[in-house]
């Protein structure tokens, strides 16, 4: 690599003359994890100019360019599949950090799910914080108020025995380390976690997900985009310094895991939630003063990225002085400055009269500033350090990018379906109870306080007082003065999406539907966030495409619009892919809290119905997967249903005559009216004869779609009969979960015994 | 009558403390500890420390908050429980209170902190609802029922002090709630959530005006934050109760 000095800390460096060779040299010294195809095009725009470029403008534009910040690989896919499901109340969808969506006349939510899985897997307790950290400043940029977050984790086994590669940690220490690091920083900071998965498979052994999300709430008329659409708004960098810490981030979420990953540990952030915390308060009351005129988080790609995208967005130009930006470490060389993830930091465009404003502020709350420079009526970005120029280009060239239409291979598994000797029912039930999916994850919940800020009107874990099970969804109140909730799930089904990616998608936004309606909420909007392996195999980018298409197909059918999301390619090690996994955070409104519904039985003597349809669909069932039994034949989603049911189960609860509802997932039938029993203290009677001919593993332990159990009193049961598309099942009552199917009893459990397998399964892994 | 609601970095339980107080009929502000001059604190009648993670408890919980107040506004402070008004911590207000030596105060105000919220016996942060009994009539309690239920989340609850200053405190009658089993019994794990000596969870200083409590009665003050509203019916949350009582036994006193 030629490089000449130009000045202290900047070189110009010889691209213009380069071989292929070459390029390459420069590509990999430099860390910038292009492809030659990219460092050409970047070495024709150069010669274009007639001239080489700085070191720092080959950082901006390898920075611009990588799959994190320009989604080269799946944008065109998702404006295929996902984008422009049309919905009155969206407003903001898909453009800036966070989505926005109408709650009420004068009230919007916000919210998005997002990944931070490369880091978490290097380093999982500073990868995981710094990933909440991340997703609460893409909320507050909007000028909301976080009031919830979500973790769903995906994890090998707890007690997996393979041996390891090189570099990679196991499970167990994996898992403990970013339940601490959630609960570090999200306590801290003063938000609750109120919903997340915690999911084990052997395929995520060599690369975790760590996936976040947050809710907020904002004021239709304190929403603040992530643009600058005006010359001479001055650009202030506000909170956390710069410094080393997590240069080449982006690059490295856009490279697969491998034994050196460990050395990259400098691309990891390090949170501090007790800066976050303050500078949240100094955010909020700025924009409440109206002194902010476009605001943007810096997280993946650092200074680079904000400022690109924020002018880029409004049709302007910006000129910077990077030596006005405030350093943790003296020596920083320019292009590092621009690149660092360090965190706790924002953008904020404030105009001149009132920069003095925002300054008295941050002095209260103890937060620092630093005009950076301001945005200028061209297209051009312009940086200066030490008063020479050093990087000027056309915006559009450094942000917009590029883009690919990755070949893809769709696969087709033949449709089997092995069929088992029967059963003994009760062994089953309680090996069930026990799996690592499907056990109580109290453990992990109890370390979250989902309890700040007071709102949390449906909690996580739901039931009599110590005795509370899963909740389907958590309830927010976020405004003091109306009854109107938020309910917020997270779901995932990479078992389904393994065998089928369409059908996983269907499975997994139907299961969103069923979790938002068990607590009474109708489904109102989805974030996205999309992990998968490598790009660049044809059949990886053939289980993105179909996810897409099934998650485009599901939603509009429902008319559920995306309305903002993540995708995180390479999560890849060692040759393994993960499955591909699609996690939804599911947002629904509860018109009026006061009828929200929870899991747990109430009372002795309630009648019990199953909603919707059994069938004889097992590919991909935790029973299956128990038994080592192997089936491709999927559980599909009838959309048409979908949409009914949750209809009728909602006009049902709006009348109140709905005590308690679950949704039928994982374990089927049989693990459902366990975790009901459980959290109600109560158990119940159920004869599963209306279900029809069929044999009873079936029956208990079958995944299909769009199933509901509800619980009804007496009273009420016509009523409900009349609403709600459904079969009587049984009746609440007794210390025991007795179930037979007619004369044949199947089995009858103690409350006792269940607790305790589905209370101690994974307490021995964690802890 | 004014309240006073501490802020520093990492305070995060003002906003619902302030709602509680509001509703209660007081006059709550926010008083960030930056902009906190002596002199200052005259001007109220009441100071509450709202819960949180003051400086992230990187220290002991509390340690910092309690040493930035005692750096600047000591006196004023000693003054303020010496004439009387009423103090109030929660959560880490509680570790504040502790830290500065006003709970649990058996004399009076003592230079240095008499006892500790040590890490719980589980040995980790813990987010569940618990149940209380009334030991102690106090302004703070006195208009609050035999048993109630507030949630916890905390990882520094566990009360320890030397076997001296617990005998003062129970002959004192100081302790005005301990956690207790659903029944009513003795309560192991998770019942007492973090293994509180005597099953501690709230005190009072021997003057009756400073009172500090692990669990949060902010979070319980309407009757939706609760667990069981589709179970048990109140009218307002168990939390209210105590933000009543000190409306009661203060304001109402007054005007009577």
């Amino acid at each position: 690599m030629n490089l000449k000095k130009i000045m202290d800390e900047v070189y110009e460096i010889d691209l213009v003359n380069a071989s292929d060779e070459e390029l390459m040299e420069i590509n990999k010294e430099m860390g910038l994890a292009l492809s030659l195809e990219e460092m050409k095009k970047m070495q024709a725009f150069f010669r274009s100019l007639g001239r080489n470029p700085t070191d720092l403008e080959i950082h901006a534009i390898a920075q611009g360019w990588s799959e994190h910040c320009s989604y080269k690989s799946s944008k065109p896919v998702l404006r295929k599949y996902i984008f422009g499901i049309e919905s009155k109340e969206a407003m903001i969808v898909m453009q800036d950090d966070a989505g926005v969506v109408e709650f009420d006349e004068n009230y919007a939510y916000v919210f998005k799910i997002e990944s931070h899985n490369h880091p978490s897997a290097v380093e999982p307790y500073g990868g995981a914080a710094t990933g909440v950290g991340g997703i609460i400043r893409d909320v507050l940029n909007m000028g909301a108020k976080p009031i919830a977050l979500v973790d769903p984790l995906f994890f090998a086994p707890p007690d997996y025995g393979e041996k390891l590669n090189p570099g990679i940690k196991h499970p167990r220490y994996l898992l403990n380390g970013v339940v601490a690091g959630i609960r570090d920083y999200g306590n801290r900071v003063g938000i609750p976690t109120v919903a997340g998965i915690t999911y084990f498979h052997e395929d995520y052994v060599n690369n975790i997900l760590v996936n976040a999300g947050c809710l907020g709430i904002v004021r239709k008329d304190k929403i603040v985009r992530s643009r600058v659409d005006k010359e001479g708004v001055k650009l202030v960098m506000v909170g956390g310094r710069t410094g080393r810490d997590g240069i080449h981030g982006v690059n490295f979420a856009s490279k697969i895991l491998d034994e050196k990953s460990e050395e990259e540990k400098q691309a990891v952030q390090l949170g501090n939630p007790i800066l976050k915390e303050p500078l949240i308060h100094l955010v909020l009351e700025a924009n409440e003063m109206g002194i902010i005129y476009g605001m943007k988080d810096l997280g993946g790609g650092g200074l680079g990225s904000v400022v690109g995208e924020m002018c880029h967005a409004g049709g302007v130009g910006a000129e910077i002085h990077l030596d006005q930006v405030l350093l943790k470490e003296k020596d920083m060389a320019p292009w590092e400055i621009w690149v660092s993830e360090s965190q706790e930091r924002m953008l904020l465009a404030v105009e001149e009269e009132n920069i003095d404003k925002l300054q008295d502020l941050c002095k209260k709350w103890d937060v620092e500033m630093s005009v950076i420079g301001e945005t200028k009526n061209d297209e051009n970005l312009r940086i200066f350090w030490k008063g020479r120029k050093i990087l000027d280009m056309p915006l559009e060239f450094v942000t917009a990018g590029v883009e690919y239409e990755r070949k893809y291979k769709t696969k087709r598994m033949k449709k089997m379906q092995e069929i088992l000797p029967e059963p003994k029912y009760r062994e089953v039930f309680l090996r069930l109870l026990s799996s690592y999916n499907i056990a109580s994850k109290e453990w992990i919940i109890r370390q979250y306080d989902h309890e700040v800020q007071g709102r949390t009107v449906v909690k996580p874990m739901q039931g009599l007082i110590g005795y509370e099970t899963h909740g389907d969804a958590a309830v927010i109140k976020p405004l003091h003065h109306s009854w109107k909730g938020l309910a917020v799930t997270t779901v995932a089904n990479p078992h389904i999406a393994k065998i089928n990616p369409y059908y996983g998608s269907l499975y997994t936004v139907d299961e969103a539907v069923r979790n938002l309606v068990s607590v009474g909420a109708k489904p109102h909007a989805f974030s996205d966030g999309l992990n998968f392996g490598n790009p660049e195999e044809e059949e990886i980018m053939g289980e993105f495409v179909e996810s897409c298409k099934g998650l485009g197909d599901a939603a509009r059918a429902l008319g559920i619009p995306y309305v903002s999301g993540n995708v995180s390619f390479y999560n890849e090690a060692f040759g393994k892919n993960i499955p591909p996994t699609v996690v939804l955070m599911a947002i629904g409104i509860v018109n009026d809290i006061r009828k929200a519904v929870t899991a747990d039985f109430k009372r002795e003597g309630n009648t019990i119905y199953l909603v919707g349809e059994t069938k004889e669909e097992m590919g991909g069932s935790e029973y299956y997967r128990i038994m080592d039994a192997k089936s491709t034949v999927v559980p599909k989603v009838d959309l048409e249903e979908t949409k009914n049911r949750s209809e009728e189960i909602l006009k049902a609860m709006d009348e109140s005559l709905v005590e308690s509802c679950h949704d039928v997932s994982n374990g089927g039938l049989a693990v459902a009216l366990a975790e009901m029993a459980l959290g109600g203290s109560i158990g119940a009677e159920i004869d599963l004869s209306s279900l029809g001919a069929m044999r009873d593993d079936f029956k208990l332990f079958s995944e299909s779609p769009t199933r509901w159990v509800c619980e009804v009193r007496e009273e009420n049961s016509e009523e409900f009969e009349e609403i709600v598309k459904s079969k009587r099942i049984g009746v609440v009552g007794g210390e025991t979960l007795k179930i037979r199917d007619g004369e044949r009893w199947l089995f009858n459990v103690h409350l006792n015994i269940m607790r305790e397998r589905w209370k101690n399964a994974l307490k021995e892994y964690i802890g | 009558m004014k309240v006073a609601i501490l802020q520093m970095e990492g305070t995060n339980c003002e906003e619902e403390s302030y709602i509680a107080f509001k509703e209660s009929g007081f006059e709550p502000e926010y008083l960030h500890i930056n902009l906190l001059k002596k002199g200052m604190l005259e001007n109220y009648d009441m100071i509450f420390v709202p819960g949180g993670f003051s400086s992230g408890d990187y220290v002991r919980a509390g340690a910092i908050f309690a040493a930035r107040l005692k750096a600047k506004v000591w006196k004023d402070l000693k003054r303020f429980v010496e004439e009387g008004k009423p103090v109030m911590g929660v959560c880490n207000g509680f570790q504040v209170l502790i830290e500065l030596g006003l709970l649990p105060g058996t004399d009076g105000i003592s230079e240095e902190p008499e006892a500790a919220l040590a890490t719980n016996e589980s040995n980790r942060f813990e987010c569940r609802w618990v149940y209380l009994k009334k030991f102690s009539d106090t302004i703070f309690s006195k208009h609050v029922g035999d048993k109630i239920t507030l949630p916890v989340a905390h990882a520094e609850g566990r009360f320890l002090a030397d076997k001296k200053t617990i005998e003062k405190i129970e002959e004192q009658n100081q302790v005005v709630f301990r956690y207790i089993a659903p029944d009513g019994s003795r309560p192991d794990y998770p019942w007492n959530p973090n293994g509180s000596v005597n099953d501690i969870a709230a005190l009072v200083n021997s003057y009756g005006n400073v009172f500090g409590i692990m669990p949060h009665p902010e979070r319980a003050f309407f009757w939706y934050q609760h667990p069981d509203w589709n179970r048990v019916k109140r009218e307002r949350g168990d939390g209210w109760q105590i933000f009543n009582s000190l409306f009661r036994e203060i304001i109402e006193a007054k005007n009577r």
